[in-house]
């Protein structure tokens, strides 16, 4: 990860305040180098810091009584979802309506195989029709990576396989920034837990990186068959940032300042991954008495959507300590602030 | 060097003489500085120069190498030749420096009939390619696994040996069936080693690289387990059937090697073969990293991703079996040296842009290899990891080795005086840049495209005939 400079990020990163998301993007979006936002693996320290501030300004923005600002005017921000969504989809639907853009919404269950187009000339027709910054979601991981190479205008991956997450792992570190982090922004010294089916999780390959850079001390939990494979990983690092993967929910959850939940699919007991939804929850459901384990306090969080009394109790979902609705919210501002930062690259 | 001028390729090699070239010849065991004159098709003198006579010629300048065999190939005609033809196909092989190549039996429909062999040597025939064309006949009856294939037919009717390649038998039962009565036949069953059980959807070598890519995981063990059963097999079937032999195509695990490895120290009749793209590339290119697998460390991410100049998931590089980690590839190179490997082939497997520009996952499996193998075994050989000679017998003597009767009594590979010629002229210090356009194959699929790789293939006389010539 080039990428991770040590430097003290405070004074490269411009202070982005309300006034400026106001304006089109452009000259004071200076810092921002990515033409795409298809992996968190190329984010620098400086970069995060970029986008938490950004974030920050969205925020106030979405606390105003009208909570709408011209900055994208007349872009055009074309939502491509290959994969069944709600959330995600909204959100970046109302996120780009808060800038002003102009949205066009592609939804398709089925694969581009079997619609019989392209992922290539689908994305050509959708910049044909004047698509200048593409959100993608899509089954399929390095998806939008192939969308990037026909794309003229800019591509952040809302989503690709069990690859990435980029606007997700984001929000997430703003949720956990906002209530752990210390003067600096550091999430050093911070235990953070991320709990159940890592394997398929693009939610937790993103968060790895994210996570580590912020200096949190990173437990990737759940069972041998859904951790498969990041031992390796984890002995190598993310950029060398060490983290922990472990079987033993009783290691990961002990003195945790957050604990994540994933959620866990029915399909995978039909592999042979799991024995049952049952089992599952008896042995890494998140309930009161697992995370009594953690620290008090400790944030709960999930990437949505819940199958509450499985990797999750309902009680533990809707109690003080859960972030989720935060996630959500948090989820629009960082949206806001990465069309933002992409519109202001010059393509 | 002389060449007749005008040359058309299927023409006569009428007068040809190659003087002060460093000649390899794998079926003599000897190479050095030597002459080699071709008069109407046939390869009249070969003169090997006494150290006085050879002053300036190495190994590193134009070389001289009988013509290269591959044991497998998919031309997919008929069937599928909007991504091959037998034309295109053999002259790409002509262009890579292969003279004699073995056809996968994949193609639309399978060659599991008699009749759809006749139709491919009508379309060797007519594409007026010298380039000898052998067949793999299908071990089941429409490669579905189920049934085995008229073997007998297939034999009469001249096929080499019999494979699914493409898919690996699941059956065990069937493959000891298919030992036994191809054995009984005298030709071998050629097996893709695949359990598919371990491999639905899988998309690349299980370990780090799809940990972080997100890829579906293809395990080592999905090969090995394979292996491990067939050799097994094999090895009861032989007390009854003593001409049974098993050749196991594409092997690209340490794991592998070191069964088969075993599986020869005890004396089963097994063969394998490797592939250019296993011994030169790994699963880092998978990242974007573009660097030989000798040069690679398994982590491209590491020292701030200096090892990445490329974008990630390359739908070129989706091939079966995945591109492996370094030390795979190390175990391939380790098995040509001590000749646990008794060949290289390319596995060469041209696809169309609407069956491989699409994303990774839905991609098809398989690399345009035919043109770029030479080459890519050739940088290996610059790196001293393998010497030339052992490579050019890995690509001559150690195939038509492997096909056995199926090579035919009437030519030997390697330089015979008397014989049809069927030689290669290489210049090992020239370069040549991969270019979709410059390929001769209708399979651009290549992750080589626009890398600059050593040693050009000057002339290729396949059978006494021109069958590729360099433009200048």
């Amino acid at each position: 990860m080039t990428v991770i400079d040590r430097e003290p990020s405070g004074d490269s990163a411009p202070t982005l305040s309300v006034p400026v998301v106001d304006s089109p993007p452009g000259d004071q979006a200076v810092g921002w180098r990515h033409r795409h936002l298809l992996d968190v693996d190329v984010l620098s320290l400086a970069d995060l810091e970029l986008v938490m501030r950004t974030t920050d300004a969205m925020r106030e923005v979405l606390a105003r009584p009208i909570a709408k600002v011209p900055a994208l005017r007349g872009r055009n921000v074309t939502i491509l979802f290959y994969e069944a969504s709600t959330r995600t989809r909204i959100s970046f639907e109302v996120a780009a309506k808060n800038l002003s853009a102009d949205v066009v919404n592609i939804a398709t269950a089925t694969s581009s195989v079997t619609k019989g187009e392209s992922l290539v000339d689908t994305v050509k027709t959708v910049e044909a029709l004047g698509a200048q910054l593409l959100v993608i979601r899509h089954a399929v991981s390095g998806a939008p990576a192939l969308a990037a190479e026909v794309f003229s205008g800019s591509v952040l991956n809302g989503g690709d396989g069990w690859h990435a997450h980029p606007t997700q792992a984001l929000l997430d570190l703003y949720t956990i920034r906002a209530s752990l982090a210390g003067p600096d922004g550091s999430l050093a010294g911070r235990k953070v837990v991320i709990l159940g089916d890592v394997l398929h999780s693009r939610v937790a390959r993103s968060n790895i990186w994210t996570l580590t850079a912020a200096g949190a001390d990173l437990w990737l939990c759940g069972p041998a068959t859904l951790v498969r494979g990041f031992e390796a990983w984890a002995l190598r690092g993310a950029a060398g940032r060490r983290f922990t993967v472990t079987s033993s929910v009783d290691d990961a959850l002990r003195d945790a300042d957050v604990v994540m939940a994933l959620r866990i699919q029915k399909e995978r007991m039909a592999t042979g991954l799991l024995p049952s939804l049952r089992e599952y929850s008896a042995r890494y459901g998140l309930t009161r008495e697992r995370l009594a384990m953690a620290r008090p306090g400790a944030l709960v969080m999930h990437p949505g959507p819940m199958n509450e009394g499985v990797e999750i109790a309902p009680d533990v979902a809707a109690g003080v300590q859960s972030r989720i609705e935060e996630q959500v919210r948090n989820g629009v501002a960082v949206r806001m602030a990465l069309l933002y930062l992409l519109a202001g690259v010059r393509s | 060097m002389t060449v007749a001028e005008g040359a058309l390729v299927g023409s006569v090699v009428a007068d040809l003489e190659i003087s002060r070239a460093w000649l390899v010849d794998p079926a003599s065991g000897r190479e050095g500085p030597g002459e080699i004159v071709v008069t109407d098709g046939v390869l009249e003198a070969l003169t090997w120069l006494d150290a006085d006579e050879a002053g300036g010629i190495d190994d590193r300048g134009v070389i001289v190498v009988p013509g290269l065999v591959d044991l497998h190939v998919h031309l997919r005609e008929p069937g599928d030749e909007d991504a091959e033809t037998l034309a295109s196909g053999l002259a790409a092989a002509a262009h890579g420096g292969f003279t004699t190549v073995c056809a996968m039996p994949n193609t639309t429909p399978a060659l599991d009939d008699p009749a759809v062999l006749v139709r491919m040597r009508g379309a060797a025939a007519s594409s007026g390619s010298p380039v000898r064309v052998l067949a793999w006949g299908a071990i089941t009856a429409g490669r579905s696994g189920d049934t085995l294939a008229a073997l007998g037919e297939l034999a009469d009717a001249g096929v080499a040996g019999f494979s699914d390649d493409g898919v690996g038998v699941q059956s065990a039962s069937l493959v000891r069936n298919a030992l036994a009565y191809a054995g009984a036949l005298g030709l071998p069953i050629v097996e893709h080693a695949e359990d598919a059980s371990q491999t639905p959807g899988a998309e690349a070598n299980d370990g780090y690289v799809a940990t972080v890519l997100g890829l579906r995981g293809w395990p080592a063990a999905a090969e090995e387990a394979a292996v491990a059963r067939d050799l097994a097999l094999l090895a009861e079937v032989v007390r009854d059937v003593p001409g049974a032999r098993l050749h196991l195509t594409h092997i690209s695990t340490a794991g592998s090697l070191d069964l088969i490895r075993r599986a020869k120290a005890a004396g089963l009749p097994v063969t394998c073969d490797v592939t250019p793209h296993h011994l030169a590339l790994t699963d880092e290119w998978l990242a974007g990293a573009r660097r030989w697998a000798w040069e690679a460390s398994g982590d491209p991410w590491a020292n701030e991703r200096e090892a990445i100049v490329a974008a990630p998931y390359a739908s070129s590089l989706r091939v079966n079996p995945p591109l492996r980690s370094p030390a795979d590839a190390a175990a391939c190179r380790e098995a040509l040296l001590d000749e646990t490997a008794d060949a290289i082939a390319t596995d060469h497997a041209p696809h169309t842009s609407v069956d491989k520009d699409v994303e990774f996952g839905l991609a098809a499996n398989g690399i345009s290899g035919l043109e770029t193998a030479l080459s890519v075994v050739l940088a290996m050989v610059d790196a001293g990891l393998v010497p030339l000679a052992r490579v050019i017998e890995a690509l001559t003597s150690g195939p038509a080795r492997v096909l056995g009767s199926a090579w035919g009594d009437s030519r030997q590979p390697g330089f015979v005086e008397g014989a049809p010629a069927d030689l290669v002229l290489i210049d090992r210090s020239a370069s040549w840049t991969v270019e979709a356009n410059g390929l001769a194959s209708r399979g651009k699929n290549t992750p080589l495209l626009g890398r600059e790789l050593p040693g050009r293939v000057l002339l290729t006389v396949a059978g006494g005939r021109f069958a590729y010539e360099a433009a200048d």
